[in-house]
């Protein structure tokens, strides 16, 4: 296959963009047909170079080159987004119709694809950060044609990613010095102290990509704000697939990270603390999407937790769990969009009753919110229960973590589905109709995906991810199949009927789906801490504008009074030395003769005295 | 005589000469002066160009004319000089451009153009002086220049403010000059190419190295000479963005890398302490944009901040940093007087500089904002606009030369960077229009700002050639080219 094929992934859905940023607003087939076209395109190009193997290098100057490399793990990224990017162009054509922002959408979207595609081929570290921050400006656009102050949400987004970037870039400058080269295959680095520096710099932008804490409080902002194809494609797949793609890379090749060194508990600390926290906000949540987002950041925990472990067994399941999370969570946001297209709403006080109306969404519903649970025989249940494994060995507070997670997961899955689908209709709800069958076909195509995950999962296990381990670190292992410790497998069982237990029991006390977690929501702390939450106290970003806004007060008196030396000091210190020598000059001849004399004399002792 | 050395003589003295002839040009017709002001300034960036394939042989051409007491009028043409001769002619006619259209409303036009063209003499002069009295001279008509078009609106407080203007970066180049003549006193001359020769392995006395650093701070209006630059935001927009963006605080960057990497060996205490000079201006100055609410000035303290960063490569020193810094130079011209002239179009629609009363104005002026924003993610460093490149460079080559400290306090910078322009584009341009009646500016403002914000992506999607000459500019600087 020729060499240059590569670059087709890059261009081709950044000739979309260009087509679509130009196209008319009128012509609105053409513009709807063109994009079906290019996302097909992309796809058809994903599935066709998946099985190859190209590398390319022009070589430049002081490190940057022009290097992509397609292999295994690349390609398998490669067709995850293209997958993606299909699916959700597809189900945007009916949902967009009408939008005025559509062809931005669109042509944001290809821009989106082409960078992302040129991020995972990439084989120098900076290309690779010219790609990755270059998505920068397509999440600003994307997020900025929402409603009316979705530009607020979209700059907060811009600053929270724009600074792990930079966090990035300053890692990769490190490494690329550490390496002595900046071409990703040829580098592997001991975590000693610089090398631990790079790779916590370099893991502050994959693992903030991803939107893991302390990097997410721009996601649940975005779920209301931004149009919703957005939120199913970058924050559900797309940046999933991009930050633990990185994340493995870093892990696996470019630093050599052990069992029990301190980076690898430090990833497990934040995986296990962003699967927990965030799960506990999704738990309250009022809005279907922005529940949905709380997930979106809080199931990266446990890819961050599985990749963290260091030990096969979990690195295998983050992996499976980046590509789980990515199917169920994608389609769970377009299950919210199809609810906001015909309810015209996505509060869960005004839905209820959907299921009737709506079954096929409802249906696509139950088997995605199952698989997130960890419901087997769902996808989901594979990787948590190899993640599990994972933790368990590492230590048991991580495992812990993670179960409680999954006991709240399920509890806001099944609150949520109580909510929207189940319970009492309202009497304008009545008429509301099944979506067009184009929104429905990518909410199809991808439950069944996760269904079929579950069962084959050996197909993804064994022909996408573990080739990414390679033999040396699988050690002739294969987690495919079921799990093989019962132990583990029991608990999740009772974990989840506790947690449908605990849905009972709040429904009863309560009397409603949508307040089956209050119960939780008013247990003695939490209620104190959920308040807080609940106005922003925990948000990093309130604090990092808080200290901004300390830095450039103390910035701006030093600047004001470097200012006063100029305008104020020195004007008075000169006229105040110049009244003075004029004080001097007052008229008085006899004054003068002294002063002429003692002149005099000074001039003598100087220069004859000596 | 030799068509390079014509070449640079052309390219001094067209625009030093046509200044004086713009005034009775305009007894003929006011559009003859303008073209003619136009050709003045193109003519020289035509003329750099051409010198282009020269420099980048590796050939140096040394054009010298004895006069008294040494004071020789040498000049010297090394892809330095030929670097920052395209990077300040080609700014300097988008702006004339710009001119065209922003100045045709006021009166005094004659000493605009005039006061305009001879500053991009002054300035073509200073790039290729090869002799420091002569480096001197030209340094002062900068001076002498932007003083006289700060005060162009005459109002009582601008004329204070030129006047501040003015002395400051006077009484820096009085102490350059001190440093100048013990330059000269150690190696009995003021040509630069003598002082390489003599000066290569015996060191420079801390107080001369410390005088001409005050001269070239003042100049670049770093810590702690940078309050004159905000100050001299009062000066009409395209002045604004000719002496704060693109060329007159690139002076003293220029002259720190032509005296400090070209022609004397970076000394020791320059490259621990300048860094540490450049840091602290470059968040001092971000913090205090984050404050002010005059859009102008928020633009000129964001160049302060930057040119912090240009001096960080340039101490730094080795072969990254130093490319990235001038690439730097040039990315940050282009950028930063996209953002003024923007602020341009904006003060003279919106009728004010308050960025508390301004907002919502991308409905109004959609194209104006669009090359803001291209403008300012360039300045943040945001791929694929050029300042990525110049950013990762610096930063790069800092860390190469183990300054993590200073590299991570300027990470700092770079954060409130983002955080200053987002601020700035939010309050003008995004949310509710306030001000109704302002519409976008004149077709050939308008123009002008899309050409930078345009050259500001297209310098970062072809980066190679800028990228090219600059790091051939730093080898050079290095000696690792003759």
């Amino acid at each position: 296959m020729n060499t240059n094929n590569i670059f087709l992934p890059i261009i081709i859905p950044l000739i979309g963009a260009l087509c679509a940023l130009v196209s008319f607003k009128k012509l609105r087939f053409l513009l709807e047909s063109s994009a079906f076209v290019i996302a097909a395109v992309n796809l058809i190009l994903a599935v066709i170079l998946f099985k190859e193997n190209i590398s390319l290098n022009i070589p430049w100057v002081l490190g940057l080159e022009f290097s992509l490399r397609l292999y295994h793990f690349s390609a398998f990224i490669l067709l995850s987004v293209a997958g993606f990017g299909f699916l959700v162009t597809l189900y945007s054509l009916r949902f967009l119709r009408g939008k005025e922002y559509a062809n931005q959408f669109y042509g944001y979207l290809f821009l989106t694809l082409s960078l992302a595609n040129g991020a995972v081929l990439a084989n120098n570290l900076i290309l690779m950060l010219f790609f990755w921050e270059g998505l920068l400006l397509t999440l600003f656009g994307m997020i900025a044609i929402g409603n009316k102050n979705a530009f607020q949400t979209a700059t907060k987004a811009f600053i929270i990613v724009g600074i792990s970037d930079l966090a990035l870039m300053l890692g990769i400058a490190l490494t690329a010095y550490l390496a002595g080269t900046a071409r990703i295959s040829n580098i592997h680095l001991p975590l000693d102290t610089l090398g631990s520096i790079a790779f916590i710099l370099m893991a502050i932008g994959a693992i903030s990509k991803a939107g893991s804490m302390p990097f997410h409080s721009w996601i649940p902002d975005a779920a209301l704000d931004a149009p919703l194809p957005f939120m199913a494609l970058l924050p559900a797949s797309l940046e999933k697939l991009l930050g633990i793609y990185l994340l493995a890379r870093i892990t696996l090749d470019m630093f050599i990270l052990t069992t029990h060194s301190a980076m690898s508990t430090l990833l497990m600390a934040i995986g296990a603390i962003t699967i927990i926290l965030a799960v506990m906000m999704a738990l309250i949540q009022k809005d279907y999407k922005r529940l949905l987002s709380y997930h979106a950041i809080s199931q990266v925990g446990y890819m961050i937790l599985g990749i963290g472990t260091a030990v096969p067994v979990g690195i295998v399941g983050g992996l499976f769990h980046m590509v789980n999370n990515a199917l169920y969570k994608s389609c769970l946001f377009l299950t919210g969009g199809a609810v906001e297209k015909q309810a015209g709403t996505t509060s869960l006080e005004k839905l209820g009753g959907l299921g009737r109306n709506m079954p096929v969404t409802f249906i696509c519903y139950l088997i995605t919110a199952a698989a997130i649970s960890g419901v087997p025989p769902f996808n989901g249940f594979f990787s948590k229960e190899l993640i599990y494994d994972g933790a368990l060995e590492r230590g048991k507070i991580f495992y812990l973590a993670a179960i409680v997670g999954s006991f709240l997961t399920a509890a806001s899955f099944l609150k949520l589905g109580h909510a929207a689908f189940l319970g009492k209709r309202s009497e304008e709800n009545k008429n509301i109709r099944e979506v067009p069958l184009s929104m429905l076909i990518p909410m199809i195509v991808i439950a069944a995906t996760c269904v079929i995950f579950g069962v084959f999962n050996a197909l993804p296990i064994k022909y996408l991810i573990q080739p990414v381990l390679g033999e040396g670190l699988l050690e002739g292992h294969n987690f495919s199949g079921f799990p093989t410790n019962m132990f583990l497998v029991a608990v999740t069982v009772i974990v989840l009927i506790a947690a449908f237990l605990n849905h009972l029991f709040g429904v009863k006390k309560s009397g409603s789906g949508l307040h089956a977690s209050d119960h939780i929501r008013n247990a003695p702390v939490l209620v104190k801490i959920y308040d807080l939450a609940l106005k922003r106290f925990f948000d990093p970003y309130e604090w990092g504008l808080k200290f901004s806004r300390l830095l450039a007060d103390i910035s701006w008196a030093v600047d004001r009074s470097i200012d006063w030396i100029y305008d104020k000091f020195s004007v008075n210190l000169t006229y105040s030395l110049s009244r003075q020598i004029s004080a001097l000059q007052s008229g008085n001849y006899s004054l003068y003769v002294v002063w002429s004399l003692v002149g005099a004399m000074l001039v003598f002792v100087l220069f004859f005295i000596k | 005589m030799m068509m390079e050395e014509f070449l640079i003589l052309n390219i001094i003295f067209i625009p030093l000469i046509g200044a004086l002839v713009l005034p009775l040009l305009a007894r003929v017709s006011a559009r003859l002066r303008n073209f003619c002001a136009f050709f003045f300034i193109a003519a020289p960036f035509i003329f750099s160009l051409k010198l282009i394939p020269l420099a980048l042989a590796g050939k140096v051409i040394i054009f010298c004319k004895p006069l008294l007491f040494g004071f020789n009028f040498t000049l010297q043409a090394d892809s330095l000089a030929v670097f920052m001769a395209c990077v300040s002619s080609l700014v300097s006619t988008v702006i004339i451009f710009y001119s065209l259209g922003y100045i045709s409303h006021y009166k005094n036009q004659n000493e605009y153009y005039s006061m305009v063209v001879l500053f991009l003499g002054a300035m073509m002069g200073l790039v290729f002086s090869a002799n420091l009295i002569f480096l001197y001279l030209f340094w002062e008509i900068t001076a002498i220049t932007s003083w006289r078009l700060i005060g162009f609106f005459r109002q009582e407080s601008d004329v204070f403010k030129a006047d501040k203007s003015f002395l400051v970066t006077v009484f820096g180049a009085l102490l350059m000059l001190l440093g100048f003549i013990m330059l000269a006193q150690q190696a009995k001359s003021f040509d630069l190419p003598i002082i390489k020769l003599a000066l290569t392995n015996t060191p420079v006395s801390n107080t001369a190295l410390f005088l001409i650093l005050a001269g070239i701070l003042s100049k670049s209006a770093t810590l702690p000479f940078q309050t004159w630059l905000p100050d001299a935001g009062v000066a009409p927009s395209p002045v604004t963005a000719l002496l704060h963006a693109a060329v007159l605080v690139k002076i003293g960057v220029y002259v720190f890398a032509r005296l400090f990497g070209a022609t004397l060996v970076l000394p020791q205490v320059l490259h621990l302490w300048v860094p540490v000079i450049a840091v602290a201006s470059a968040i001092v100055s971000a913090g205090a944009a984050l404050i002010e609410t005059n859009l102008k000035r928020i633009i000129a303290y964001s160049t302060i901040s930057q040119i912090g960063f240009i001096f960080f490569g340039l101490a730094v020193g080795n072969e990254t940093a130093i490319t990235g810094a001038l690439l730097y130079i040039l990315m940050h011209g282009i950028a930063k007087a996209g953002l003024f002239l923007c602020a341009g179009i904006v003060e003279q629609n919106a009728k004010t500089k308050d960025i508390t009363q301004l907002g919502g104005l991308i409905k109004t002026m959609p194209v104006t904002a669009l090359a803001f924003l291209a403008c300012a993610f360039s300045v943040m460093g945001i791929p694929p606009f050029g300042g990525f490149f110049s950013k990762y460079l610096v930063f790069s080559g800092a860390i190469q030369s183990g300054q993590l400290w200073v590299t991570a306090a300027f990470f700092v910078g770079a954060i409130l960077t983002i955080l200053y322009l987002f601020r700035v584009f939010n309050m003008v341009f995004l949310g509710e229009l306030k001000v109704s009646t302002a519409k976008e500016g004149s077709f050939t403002m308008v123009s002008s700002v899309a050409l930078l914000g345009f050259l500001s992506l297209i310098s970062g999607i072809l980066v190679w050639y800028p990228l090219f000459f600059a790091r051939f500019s730093a080898l050079e600087m290095l000696g690792f080219v003759r």
